[in-house]
């Protein structure tokens, strides 16, 4: 009797949501296991935020005359730590397969390569979102910011839309990595301009005229400025106002999705035509 | 005319296959176009284990890319199991395995058994299933005791036998084998062969790309042979070797020979292709001839000074002789 007669077998799991669910799941699920597999990874998870802070109130702190300006600090370097984390896995997330030798695996799998991007991207995000608390935690107990939130509630929103459009961003950045080999050099070159262009550590008022509409596509500002609206006391922004705001951030991530819907479109379709993906 | 459609006994159905690979200059005009398939027909039974060999850049690669969905085809029909590899790719995808040659397509930094529950998931395999398939591939491949440690501990050896057992996790009809021998010892080697044979007595049809001729001999039902694009010839090996039988081939194994005695004995009259591996302080040189024995004197008479015939056979033909003559003509 042969070897491999008597395995086990049996139903599929089939369905729309319950397919997609199983393979955003196991993404996480391995993303999770190679991140704990390689140590290099704890230099933008936990080395980088700590920096950013210390750079934030090495700069700043010394001039900060109360405590909501520190707390302006620590958000804005939270916001950082999230933007880097985001970018580096954005623009990793296919290289990682060309490196690994894993993407014929991939891509032949039978399931959209989008939604096992998608998994990816919501794994670094979630990575992203363990580095901002961990520069809050920093900010709280080490420079003592005090965390009177305005609005928790608000706050929470914010934070929660400003996570899910920088997936979306994340999603549309992989995308274009996907279909350019220049596009890992894009995204590097994105890092600190979006840190700069997006009000983390200062006002987007005081940039010259030429940025502020790189700022405002950017939706990362407006996450910023709403996230800050509900924990500072007092503070103004923009001055357009939470909801505003909040609007702005859900119509660019709504855009960021569509433009990252048409490119993975445009990805698969190039992948076959060309069969080049796995060069690098 | 209405094209014709897909035929039920046949697991791989491949019609006029061309495939060009376009490179453009830099500001975006067609500089060249290279065909890497000219027009490839054949097709594979269900249950067979059928064997495309050729040399490389022939177009194996190309081959196996398009009927596992991951390239699209530029002319020409390819159908897997009845189904269009252009239209149906995620059904496609869901009912065949694949192996890859070499080092690509594990996560080396987990574990086997982390590695197949995430190929299981990613082909829609049902966890319970999954919980009860996984442990038993694992022993049937002999990983059961090493299947918690992390696959970058492997020998090649092993890599190979967790990716039969990755393509085997969904429980796929049909299997591509890519060259899943290449780089391995003899004894990991046999061992492949020998899982080969028990998934193909499971009733699975095997695809099979090959570079080692005698393996392919002792495996394949059928082989297609592939150069430049093209199948130059399909049949059983015993069939194409019967191509060759006007042929004997004269083994010599020599000390001291040169790549000047290789050349002296291309020019012997009846000689019709010498292959030989003068890399190692004993030479293996094959001569075929359908003189056989008789050019016996005439080859050691060419023999530089100094140098010597250890031993000499005369042997039939094998595939590989059919296969050389194939390809080169």
């Amino acid at each position: 009797m042969s070897k491999f007669s008597g395995l086990a077998t049996g139903k599929r799991v089939d369905g729309y949501v319950s397919r997609r669910a199983q393979v955003l799941k196991a993404v996480m699920k391995l993303q999770a296991r190679l991140f704990f597999a390689d140590p290099q990874w704890v230099i933008p998870n936990i080395i980088a935020p700590f920096i950013f802070t210390l750079v934030a109130f090495f700069l700043f702190g010394g001039q900060a005359t109360s405590s909501s300006f520190l707390l302006y600090l620590v958000l804005g370097a939270g916001l950082m730590g999230m933007w880097g984390t985001t970018i580096y896995g954005s623009g990793f997330s296919i290289s990682f397969d060309r490196f690994n030798g894993t993407l014929e695996s991939t891509l032949a799998a039978p399931i959209p390569l989008s939604w096992i991007v998608i998994g990816r991207i919501v794994f670094n995000t979630l990575q992203g979102l363990l580095n901002a608390v961990l520069i809050l935690v920093i900010g709280l107990t080490w420079f003592q910011v005090g965390f009177g939130l305005v609005n928790p509630p608000l706050f929470f929103l914010a934070a929660v839309c400003t996570f899910i459009s920088l997936a979306a961003f994340g999603l549309v950045l992989s995308a274009v990595v996907v279909l350019s080999r220049k596009g890992g050099f894009i995204t590097n070159a994105m890092e600190i301009p979006v840190y700069v262009a997006t009000g983390t550590m200062f006002p987007i008022s005081i940039l010259p005229w030429l940025a502020l509409p790189f700022a405002y596509f950017l939706a990362p500002t407006w996450g910023i400025e709403a996230i800050r609206l509900s924990a500072i006391q007092g503070y103004v922004g923009i001055g357009t106002g939470y909801w505003t705001d909040l609007g702005v951030l859900a119509l660019e991530t709504a855009g960021y999705l569509g433009i990252a819907f048409l490119l993975y479109k445009k990805v698969e379709a190039y992948a076959k035509r060309n069969g080049t993906l796995e060069e690098y | 005319m209405s094209k014709q459609g897909p035929n039920p006994a046949y697991a791989v159905e491949v019609r006029g296959l061309t495939r060009e690979y376009t490179t453009r200059s830099f500001f975006g005009s067609v500089s060249k176009v290279t065909k890497a398939l000219d027009g490839v027909d054949f097709a594979v039974k269900r249950g067979e284990l059928f064997g495309l060999i050729g040399p490389n850049g022939a177009g194996k690669t190309t081959t196996i890319k398009i009927l596992t969905t991951l390239l699209t085809q530029t002319q020409g029909d390819a159908f897997i199991l009845g189904l269009d590899v252009r239209k149906e790719l995620y059904e496609i995808r869901r009912r065949i395995g694949i192996v890859f040659g070499g080092e690509r397509g594990l996560y080396n930094r987990v574990s086997a058994i982390d590695n197949l529950k995430y190929f299981s998931d990613l082909y829609g395999v049902d966890p319970a299933v999954a919980r009860e398939r996984i442990p038993q591939l694992l022993k049937v491949v002999g990983l059961e005791d090493r299947a918690e440690e992390k696959v970058e501990k492997y020998s090649r050896g092993m890599k190979q036998r967790l990716h039969i057992a990755k393509a085997l996790v969904h429980d796929p009809e049909l299997l591509f084998l890519d060259e899943p021998t290449i780089g391995l010892d003899p004894g990991g080697a046999r061992d492949i062969r020998g899982m080969i044979r028990e998934m193909k007595s499971q009733g699975k049809t095997i695809l099979l790309t090959t570079h080692y001729m005698f393996e392919a001999e002792e495996l394949c039902e059928r082989v297609g042979v592939i150069s430049k694009g093209k199948i130059v010839a399909l049949d059983t090996p015993s069939a194409l070797k019967g191509s060759v039988k006007d042929i004997s081939v004269v083994e010599l194994r020599t000390y001291g020979a040169t790549q000047e005695y290789v050349e002296e004995l291309k020019r012997l009259p009846d000689v019709v292709r010498v292959v030989a591996d003068l890399d190692s302080e004993m030479q293996l040189i094959r001569v075929q001839t359908p003189q056989g024995a008789n050019l016996l004197p005439q080859m050691a008479a060419k023999l530089p000074n100094g140098a010597r015939i250890i031993d000499r056979t005369i042997k039939e033909p094998t595939l590989e002789d059919a296969y050389l003559r194939l390809v080169e003509e």
